[in-house]
């Protein structure tokens, strides 16, 4: 299973959010955020709404979001976690560590089972993937996104929301 | 000074004395995470990143004597 490394102080409440933050920059897209690249760890308490805290936590931290998206769940660190991605306008990266978004083989479930192991890179492949169902799918989303956003995430098989284990 | 360390998984560090680590903490867990951590969940992660010779070895101390 993933998990982050040992190496200090961390997230450990039975359910929490893993933010991925996405942006256009020119003809591609990239992470960023205060963890960079990394997944972005919330805790998310007995009563918090995960998408109202990814919201807030977003806006007080890097700037309004254009969209907050739930795309997959899994079990993994001992908790279950919501991945979300959150789209933003390239004008709030600022100083933030950003790099490419690469692409990769989605992490596929068993019959009966979920994947053995699941890469960072495959809940973001699946998050982009969802996001490309959502923008053909969803006005709301639609309207949020680019033409440009639209032609990337054309690239992208559409899928919608999963258990990724 | 009593200089210590305090390192968040997400790659953040401080340093500093132990009220500023506590304080410094509760405000990167409250702002990054969501999260609300205790002074004690906060001292149990602290590393002492300290000299050696800065520090006292309770184990090796002499006792003290009256």
């Amino acid at each position: 299973m993933m998990t982050r490394a040992p190496s200090g102080w961390d997230v450990e409440s039975p359910v929490q959010a893993e933010v991925f933050v996405v942006w256009l920059h020119d003809d591609h897209l990239e992470l960023t955020g205060p963890c960079g690249a990394a997944p972005w760890i919330l805790e998310l308490g007995a009563t918090d709404h995960p998408v109202a805290v990814v919201d807030r936590i977003v806006r007080d931290v890097v700037g309004e979001p254009l969209l907050v998206h739930s795309t997959s769940w899994r079990r993994d660190r001992d908790a279950v976690i919501l991945s979300f991605v959150v789209v933003i306008d390239g004008a709030l990266v600022g100083n933030l560590q950003s790099v490419p978004v690469g692409r990769s083989e989605l992490a596929r479930s068993e019959a009966r089972a979920a994947p053995r192991e699941i890469a960072h890179a495959q809940v973001v492949e699946h998050g982009l993937r969802h996001l490309a169902w959502l923008a053909v799918d969803d006005p709301v989303v639609a309207v949020e996104l680019s033409p440009r956003w639209k032609e990337i995430l054309a690239g992208y098989v559409p899928e919608p929301f999963r258990n990724l284990g | 000074m009593e200089s210590r360390m305090l390192r968040c998984a997400c790659g953040w560090e401080v340093r500093g004395t132990l009220d500023e680590l506590v304080i410094a903490a509760q405000e990167h867990g409250r702002r990054l995470h969501n999260m609300e951590p205790t002074r004690g969940q906060v001292l149990a992660m602290v590393v002492d990143d300290r000299p050696t010779d800065d520090r006292v070895d309770e184990a090796t101390a002499p006792p003290n004597r009256e």
